[in-house]
């Protein structure tokens, strides 16, 4: 129950927020000094931070600032980030950008920084329990609202065929796993996103499979009712090849006409299991339609070619800078607030434009 | 009277022994859990599916056979799992950023992960460290290792009508759509036949039996233990390497930092297929077998409709079950 | 006997700290047996791993076949053509017998391995050497004796002119050793050298030639065997003159009550329907061949295999025994056989293995009571006469026989009235093996009772005030020691049965 009420007031602040974020985004940001920052990402090893790092390192440049980004090998090697933290702390840098691991294992840090009168800008994932003063700012994307974001547009391309199904169909959701936040946020808000529209046009949805989401989600719905259905797979491991197998399981219903994978690792299952079945398409009344999440070269090109309708980006890219923008306007002395960052859409179409290309990474 | 008891007692296990086995148990739970999985879920029945359950099962299969040459000699190789996604990414990039060809690239691929695979063997037979500890770092330097090498970012090799994706169909062919040969099985069927050879045949193999049999008594019988104890991990290494190749055809997207627990899907597969946990003992197309219960298992559970939790449990029931036949073997044996 | 075929002579070789060898000679002719003979860590292994190439000798000289020579490692020698068969069997378990036999230095073909070559020419060399082995059964499965014919079958297959046998006969039945004797005359009968290592006096007075007595290190001389007496070269090897005489009667006092009945006990094929009493003060031998069901028997009593039935009484009361620690609450105690593998940990000091069992009457607070758990350890080194440098002495450093000692201590800490030894003095020298002997007569004599698995006859015979003879896990018969001779006991353990 509370996690659905904090699902709601979520997605409200998120609505409110996101015009706070267009205005701040105008502002120009110049640095006093020759600040010195260090930034820790989740994980030094993947597209989607280096994509942050190469926002960071263009963004220090054109201010003048020194920012040293470092991350550990994996996002699970959750001591290795502390340690790195606490190294960052004895540089006594004029401010630490930190995307945390893990919400709890970083408290200690957060004090020690705080003790040491570092501030600290946290990006990518909040921590909801810092210590009163630690943290300044933090900039997030709004997980809930991009899951909801990929509902919306998969709605809209589906609403025709659902209107005119005779049988019940069903639309399949992909999650990596059940236990973290920006997880388990996207697919909530896909579910309880593509509910309320179906709702709101007169149908009824019934949520099926892994107990975490239909138990999370605003509306489980009963199944044997219900002329939507939408069915939750979390694979027994995060392998692209277990998300795959979970994805085949589900395309290979007859009645399946959309599908949803909440990151790079589950929208490439998808696109692997559509490998050997080739029922994937743009095309609605033919094919099956798939909403990805993140870019990466393999999801990029299933967009542009058709296979994947459409995906949804966060702007790491943007995270990158305005991490640094931040961190520099604290040490300039000027006062900041908590920054959400939104989800783009994006599909065949629009890919190539200037708003979303710098944000899909290989 | 005693001798005569014990000869007829070895006789009747050698008659057993030609049936297979333990091989014969693990072709039966084969047969069993594919029935069984077809019987529960249609979808499984399909075509589709069994081409998904191969194209998901080389680079097991295939870190598998090579495993097997460590496994036999007593030790492990832990390093193929992180290995492979290592060798993977530095062959993938050097074809994406460096306009290697596609054979280079493999060919890289292949090399690096001898090489890995040499490291292991020389640290494990001249320097006599564990084999458990050099392959544990090895493991960590390999996860390491590939992501510097290319810099993080994940690697794609050529994929769709890029120049160069036609590797791709060394393991698939698509003859029209939704029509797929999975002629990969092929070139994995025809390996582990070279291997099985190798393995009982040469003295390659031999002489891994007698290292993981009496490594001290085959020193003492002349034979050049150090050298064998080093090829059997190259062997690992090999196959590791070729695991990649097989990955990164199947699956598009490799990515820095994955891999481990790969391994341990390996060598359980050769586990269960009969190969000792304390060495000596072992075949390759027990290992092959092995890994297919695992893949069986690892695609027929969701099917099913079985949450994540419940698979993990089922699989780890299976792995224990096949140790405990070993156990009991054992156990019988020195009755 | 030929003419020489081997000479070692002025062998001198140091390791730091100690001298191994002193200037050691030794003669072999072709068409001998030459025994070689001396206490543990007399030199015997050391000289045999320096003619082998193992060792590389510091002085002296070594003509084999009328050239001197000098081997780096066990290949150059086995080229030559000496070879060595070990205690510790060399075998490849999981290989088959001709796997074994032609290791390193299989036949091929193509690229591969010609396996039914080699199982012809095994077949070929146990048919010249009359052995009745499948050379393609897994070598797993043959019993100790047959690996060990096929040990010698791969020497030969060596084209051996010098083969070394240590101790072939440890692990090996009275009916075994038969064979391997039958072997060896062949061999001789061939003109080939063999040097014999054995602590067994009977069988040097049966199979060999000539006797080499080493000790300490040194040569002290060579005698031809069938001019001598054991006692010559007993005490060649000793330096004095030891060993206790059998015992004519059972030095049990009458009426002495029963300590322990076993009744209608069974566990497996080799434990089947034993039911025995044993006496306070007792010495209880159990005699047998290989595999008669001695050890089962112990394993079951002790509690370390299960029971599938049977009762067990101490002092009259029964007692349920289901784990060794049931065994040793009420007061047995067992000492294996295989004292590497059970009996001690060898990295651990003398004081550590005494108290190993009992550490929780050493503990003062949390810490281990060092003072008195050292003191009660060189009380057991004085009363058991154990030779060490200290208790802080690691048992590794130690012979057979003062390991052995170590392990009695070890149980006598628990207060074991009831000990069973299964051969305690295997792999142990003369002089050792007597005091070992010496000690056990003490205990019994204190009011322990003892059961004593061995397969050495003369010392069931020395030993035993009565004697339970098994075969195939049955027991076949009871004899008073006053009426106990090598036949009738032989006669019993190869009784058929049913």
């Amino acid at each position: 129950m509370n996690k659905k009420l904090m699902a709601v007031l979520l997605g409200a602040t998120v609505v409110a927020s996101t015009m706070g974020s267009v205005a701040f985004a105008e502002e120009e940001v110049v640095a006093n000094g020759e600040y010195t920052f260090e930034i820790i990402v989740k994980s030094y090893q993947s597209s989607y931070w280096q994509a942050a790092v190469k926002g960071i390192d263009s963004e220090k440049e054109k201010l003048g600032v020194t920012a040293n980004s470092n991350g550990p090998n994996a996002e699970s090697d959750i001591a290795d980030q502390v340690q790195m933290l606490m190294d960052a702390i004895n540089k006594k840098p004029d401010g630490i950008g930190l995307a945390a691991c893990d919400q709890s294992a970083v408290l200690d840090a957060l004090q020690a920084a705080k003790d040491a009168g570092i501030p600290v800008v946290l990006f990518d994932s909040g921590v909801p329990d810092a210590p009163e003063g630690s943290v300044y700012s933090t900039i997030a994307t709004d997980n809930y609202g991009a899951g909801a974001t990929a509902a919306e547009n998969l709605y809209a391309a589906l609403k025709d065929k659902i209107a005119a199904a005779e049988a019940p169909v069903r639309i399949g959701e992909v999650n990596q796993e059940a236990t973290s936040e920006s997880i388990t946020s996207r697919g909530l808000g896909f579910i309880d996103k593509f509910t309320e529209l179906a709702a709101a046009d007169g149908h009824t949805v019934a949520v099926t499979g892994n107990d975490y989401y239909v138990n999370n989600c605003k509306d489980k719905g009963d199944e044997a009712s219900a002329n939507i259905i939408i069915e939750v797979a979390v694979p027994a491991q995060t392998t692209v090849e277990l998300c795959a197998t979970e994805a085949s399981n589900i395309l290979n219903k007859e009645d399946v006409i959309g599908i949803f994978g909440s990151n790079q690792v589950a929208a490439e299952g998808i696109l692997t299991a559509n490998g050997n079945l080739g029922v994937l398409g743009s095309d609605p009344e033919a094919y099956v339609l798939a909403a990805g999440f993140d870019a990466g070269s393999t999801i990029k090109a299933a967009v542009a070619d058709g296979t994947m309708f459409g995906a949804v980006t966060q702007s790491p890219l943007a995270m990158g800078i305005k991490t640094v923008d931040v961190l520099t306007q604290i040490a300039n002395g000027e006062e900041v607030t908590d920054l959400p960052t939104d989800g783009y859409w994006y599909n065949a179409e629009n890919m190539e434009s200037d708003e979303i290309a710098p944000n899909l990474y290989d | 009277m005693t001798n005569q008891k014990t000869v007829t007692a070895a006789k009747k296990q050698s008659s057993l022994e030609k049936l297979g086995g333990q091989r014969f148990i693990v072709l039966l739970v084969i047969i069993g859990l594919a029935i069984f999985f077809s019987v529960m879920s249609p979808n499984f029945r399909k075509y589709t599916t069994l081409v998904s359950i191969l194209d998901y099962s080389y680079y097991i299969v295939l870190m598998s056979i090579g495993v097997t040459f460590p496994l036999i000699t007593g030790g492990v190789d832990l390093s193929i799992g992180t290995g492979l996604i290592c060798y993977s990414l530095v062959g993938g990039y050097l074809i994406t950023f460096h306009n290697f060809p596609v054979w280079g690239g493999m060919l890289v691929t292949v090399l690096f992960g001898i090489a890995i695979g040499i490291l292991n063997g020389t640290l494990v037979a001249i320097m006599e460290i564990p084999p458990f500890l050099v392959t544990l770092c090895t493991c960590m330097i390999t996860r390491g290792l590939g992501s510097i090498i290319v810099g993080g970012f994940g690697i794609t090799w050529p994929t769709g009508t890029q120049p160069g994706a036609w590797f791709r169909n060394i393991f698939k062919i698509t003859v029209a759509p939704r029509k797929m040969l999975p002629i990969g099985i092929v070139w994995v069927l025809i390996l582990v036949l070279i291997m099985s050879y190798v393995l009982k045949h040469t003295k390659i193999g031999r002489y891994t039996i007698a290292i993981g049999s009496n490594k001290e008594a085959a020193r003492l019988s002349g034979v050049n233990v150090k050298a064998y104890h080093v090829t059997a991990y190259a062997i690992s290494g090999l196959f590791a390497g070729l695991a990649a190749i097989a990955y990164s055809a199947v699956f598009s997207t490799v990515q820095p930092g994955t891999g481990a627990g790969f391994e341990l899907e390996a060598i359980g597969g050769a586990i269960i297929g009969g190969v000792s946990a304390s060495g000596g003992q072992g075949t390759v197309t027990g290992s092959l077998l092995g890994v297919f219960v695992i893949c069986l298992l690892k695609t027929g559970l969701p099917f099913i409709g079985l949450q994540a939790n419940w698979q993990q449990i089922i699989t780890g029931l299976v792995l224990i079950g096949a140790v405990l036949i070993d156990v009991i073997k054992k156990r019988r044996g020195i009755e | 006997m030929g003419d020489v075929i081997l000479t070692m002579k002025g062998i001198d070789k140091s390791f730091p700290g100690v001298h191994a060898l002193d200037h050691v000679d030794l003669e072999v002719r072709r068409g001998e047996v030459h025994a070689l003979m001396g206490e543990n860590g007399a030199g015997k292994s050391t000289l045999m791993k320096v003619l082998t190439g193992i060792y590389t000798k510091d002085s002296g000289t070594i003509t084999f076949e009328g050239k001197e020579v000098e081997f780096h490692n066990t290949r150059e020698a086995q080229d030559a053509g000496i070879v060595i068969v070990h205690q510790e069997l060399n075998m490849l378990g999981h290989l088959t017998v001709a796997q074994n036999i032609f290791i390193g230095r299989e036949f091929k073909k193509g690229i591969g391995i010609d396996d039914r070559k080699m199982n012809e020419e095994a077949a070929k060399l146990f048919k010249r050497l009359n052995i009745d082995i499948d050379p393609t059964e897994t070598m797993s499965n043959l019993t100790v004796g047959k690996q060990q014919m096929c040990e010698i079958a791969k020497a030969i297959s060596h084209e051996a002119k010098v083969i070394v046998f240590d101790e072939p006969s440890a692990a090996l039945t009275e009916s075994e050793i038969e064979e391997l004797f039958k072997i060896i005359r062949d061999l001789r009968e061939q003109q080939l050298g063999i040097i014999y290592i054995s602590h067994r006096m009977d069988e040097i007075k049966v199979i060999t030639d000539r006797v080499t007595v080493m000790r300490d290190g040194t040569y002290v001389g060579t005698l031809i065997t069938k001019d001598c007496t054991k006692n010559d070269i007993i005490n060649m090897m000793v330096g004095r003159v030891i060993y206790e005489d059998p015992k004519t009667h059972s030095m049990v006092p009458k009426g002495a009550p029963v300590v322990l009945k076993v009744e209608k006990l069974n566990a497996g094929k080799m434990v089947q329907n034993v039911s025995f009493e044993l006496h306070k003060g007792e010495i209880l031998g159990f005699s047998g061949l290989m595999g008669a069901g001695r050890t089962e028997t112990a394993r079951a009593i002790f509690g370390a295999d299960p029971k599938e039935s049977g009762k067990i009484y101490v002092n009259g009361k029964e007692v349920v025994i289901n784990t060794p620690e049931d065994a040793v609450k009420n007061g047995i105690g067992y000492l294996s056989e295989d004292r590497k593998r059970y009996g001690i940990v060898v990295q651990k000091s003398v004081a550590e293995n005494t108290t190993m069992a009992t550490l929780a009457k050493f503990v003062k607070g949390i810490f281990i009571d060092k003072k008195k758990e050292e003191k009660v350890a060189q009380d057991y080194v004085d009363s058991l006469a154990t030779k060490t440098p200290g208790v802080d002495q690691l048992v590794v450093n130690l012979s057979g026989g003062n390991q052995q000692k170590v392990v009695i201590a070890k149980w006598l800490t628990r207060d074991c009235d009831i000990l069973i030894f299964d051969e305690p003095t295997r792999g142990i020298d003369v002089g050792a093996k007597n005091e070992i002997y010496k000690l056990m007569n003490k205990l019994a004599s204190e009011g322990k009772a003892i059961i004593m698995i061995s397969s050495e006859m003369t010392e069931i015979l020395r030993m035993s005030d009565r004697i339970i003879i098994m075969c195939e896990g049955k027991i076949t018969g009871e004899i008073d020691i006053a009426e106990a001779t090598q036949e009738n006991i032989m006669n019993l353990a190869t009784r058929e049965i049913g």
